[in-house]
């Protein structure tokens, strides 16, 4: 199957190029709007994102590889990464781990299934000071509590 | 130029080199893993740590260029020390699989560990496990455990190949070399991967487990597989061949070849090489010994009515040494009078090539055998008596060749379809057995050298022509050697001026 990028995604990938001294010196943000584009890094998006940028399968695949940030397994709707570094545990990050276990009814690295959540460990989500912390898809959230989460995650719908 | 100093001696060297080859010029060393001379630097492996003066920490020599006045230690305490931790960390995760490892022997692990290390490993935990034997292309194979991740082969394809088949997949200890999911590594130069892995992580598919590489004797040669001639060295042993590896010639192939001419010696090892010569016997094809069939072959001549030089012509082959292309010519010349030289070459419609080192033309020495005024097979004359050099087809011949009544002899090197329809077939040698040279396609004349012990009775062109001659009773020059049928060539081929046998050295020479 080969995999399109949206007229939307083209016009920001073409505004991204511009920045760049080459083409294959933007696989980074090329690779978080695929991932955007198409829920996770398949190999199909890996191909599409190597041709976009005149660059090597395997370079791509290296890239995409390298970094956690990128799915490369299919994700639900709602991706809840919770911080399982230092500060958060500290400040309580296990029992909000556990309690998101729990709720969900997941283990790290699973999705419900109706695909609506997956939840992961993370490493460090650079927000120490305001632990614990976790991210859902793009946005953050902040001095967690047992509470906190219900709120958060009967909001999402 | 700058003037450094590499551990107390003061040199002058080239501006812009780096720190590895500066001390290379020095005559010293920098033991390295990840660097090499053709690829872009990486600076990975670590090994390559030297001392600067003012500088206060250790630097990768690999990726320190060399600045006017600079000092630099190589070998000093905390030189050493530095490179005992390198490799103590390089080793962590290395398996002991030196036993049965094909690197083993010229495998810089070993190498380096011995020379810089020698201590026992203080790693008490278990080694990460990854993938081994992985079946990375039709030519090469991974073991990911003996990887030591200084990703040469990876800019090898990037950089040389331009195929970028590799790349390091995941990170930290679940670092992985691998092709991209699906496809593999199968650009026509992959096995160059297998020599520039500094350990035993890629192996070649065509070399593994077939010999320890301690007992290779290595014959240095140029490869018949094209025009292009790259120098390489025959790897042999118990008069087998196990590999052909590329030889250094920055003018003609750096230190590359591609995967096509590592296969060159498989034709040489043949089961069906010819061994003894062979004629008729009664219409019946029989073996002859080399003293049995030159009277045969006078007879065969003399018994042609009006046989005379116009009737006899050589064909020379594009395959063979400018030595036994000059003999054969030679030969006619003096014998028969016969300056009807004509050559075949091999021929494909759809030879592979590249901008690289490929070339279209598959035949070593066209270049050289056009130089001997052998022109090309395509004429209007029709001969009677052939010599020919290299198994040939009959219809090769049929457009030339009188009908009526012929003689055909035939050096051939396999007993195969194309020498078993001539009146007489002398076994000669393949590249691998021969003395001589070859002209490439830049008209640069090298050298090969023999590696093996002919099969049979088969031998030289150039010592049977000499030999027939000696029968005929001409007096004909007698060759006792390769080097004295090129030094004739020398004295009669304007383009040869000013080269004898001894000064085309390792890396032969241009003719004008």
């Amino acid at each position: 199957m080969i995999l399109k990028f949206s007229k939307n995604s083209k016009t920001k990938i073409d505004e991204i190029l511009e920045r760049y001294p080459n083409k294959q010196a933007a696989t980074l943000p090329v690779l978080f709007i695929a991932q955007r584009e198409f829920g996770h890094l398949s190999r199909e998006a890996m191909e599409a994102v190597a041709k976009i940028l005149e660059t090597s399968y395997a370079h791509v695949y290296g890239v995409a590889t390298f970094y956690t940030l990128y799915n490369k397994k299919p994700v639900g709707k709602y991706h809840v990464q919770i911080c399982g570094n230092l500060s958060c545990s500290i400040m309580g990050g296990e029992n909000i781990q556990e309690y998101l276990k729990k709720k969900l009814k997941l283990n790290f690295g699973e999705t419900t299934q109706d695909g609506k959540f997956t939840l992961s460990s993370v490493e460090c989500l650079a927000s120490c000071g305001t632990g614990p912390a976790m991210q859902i898809n793009e946005a953050y959230y902040e001095k967690l509590t047992p509470e906190k989460v219900d709120e958060i995650l009967n909001s999402l719908k | 130029m700058v003037e450094i100093t590499v551990d107390g001696k003061k040199i002058t060297v080239p501006h812009g080199i780096n720190l590895i080859e500066a001390a290379r010029l020095a005559g010293g060393f920098i033991p390295h893993y990840c660097y090499h001379s053709k690829l872009s630097v990486a600076g990975n492996c670590r090994m390559c740590l030297v001392e600067i003066e003012k500088v206060p920490k250790l630097q990768v020599a690999c990726n320190t260029t060399v600045r006017d006045g600079m000092v630099f230690y190589t070998n000093n305490d905390r030189v050493k020390r530095a490179r005992e931790q390198v490799l103590e960390f390089i080793l962590v995760n290395h398996p002991l699989d030196c036993p049965v490892c094909d690197q083993a022997g010229e495998c810089k692990l070993q190498e380096f560990y011995m020379q810089y290390d020698l201590r026992e490993s203080r790693f008490r935990e278990s080694k990460s496990h990854k993938p081994k034997v992985v079946d990375l292309g039709p030519r090469v194979v991974l073991d990911m455990e003996r990887c030591i991740l200084c990703t040469r082969c990876v800019r090898f394809c990037r950089e040389i190949a331009k195929s970028d088949e590799l790349c390091v997949s995941e990170r930290g200890s679940r670092n992985k070399l691998t092709t991209y999911p699906g496809k593999a590594l199968e650009n026509a130069y992959s096995t160059n991967v297998v020599d520039i892995c500094p350990v035993g992580a890629l192996t070649s598919k065509d070399f593994r487990f077939k010999r320890r590489v301690w007992f290779l004797k290595k014959e240095k040669s140029i490869c018949p597989g094209c025009a292009r001639g790259c120098n390489i060295e025959i790897h042999h042993h118990d008069n087998k061949i196990f590999r052909l590896v590329p030889r250094t010639n920055e003018e003609v192939n750096q230190c590359w070849m591609c995967d096509e001419g590592r296969d060159t010696y498989k034709p040489v090892l043949a089961q069906n090489r010819l061994r003894s010569p062979m004629g008729f016997e009664a219409g019946q094809r029989t073996q002859f010994s080399s003293t049995e069939i030159m009277p045969r072959i006078q007879n065969a001549l003399s018994g042609i009515a009006g046989i005379d030089g116009k009737s006899i012509v050589g064909i020379g082959s594009a395959q063979a040494t400018n030595e036994d292309n000059y003999a054969l010519k030679k030969f006619l010349e003096i014998t028969f009078k016969s300056k009807n030289l004509l050559y075949h070459k091999n021929e494909s419609d759809h030879p592979t090539h590249d901008n690289f080192l490929i070339c279209a033309d598959k035949n070593p020495n066209t270049n050289g055998i056009e130089a001997l005024d052998f022109v090309k097979i395509n004429t209007n004359k029709k001969f009677q008596a052939f010599f020919i050099l290299g198994n040939l087809p009959e219809e090769a011949i049929k457009k030339i060749a009188l009908e009526k009544k012929r003689v055909v002899i035939m050096l051939a090197t396999h007993d195969d379809e194309d020498s078993k329809w001539p009146d007489f077939v002398i076994p000669t040698t393949t590249f691998a057995e021969s003395t001589g040279t070859f002209m490439n396609i830049q008209r640069r004349v090298q050298k090969i050298s023999p590696a093996l012990i002919s099969p049979g009775e088969s031998r030289s062109a150039w010592e049977f022509f000499s030999d027939l001659s000696t029968y005929f009773g001409k007096e004909n020059p007698i060759y006792h050697s390769a080097e004295a049928v090129f030094q004739d060539i020398v004295e009669e081929h304007l383009c040869y001026q000013g080269l004898t046998y001894k000064s085309l050295g390792e890396t032969g020479k241009v003719c004008p």
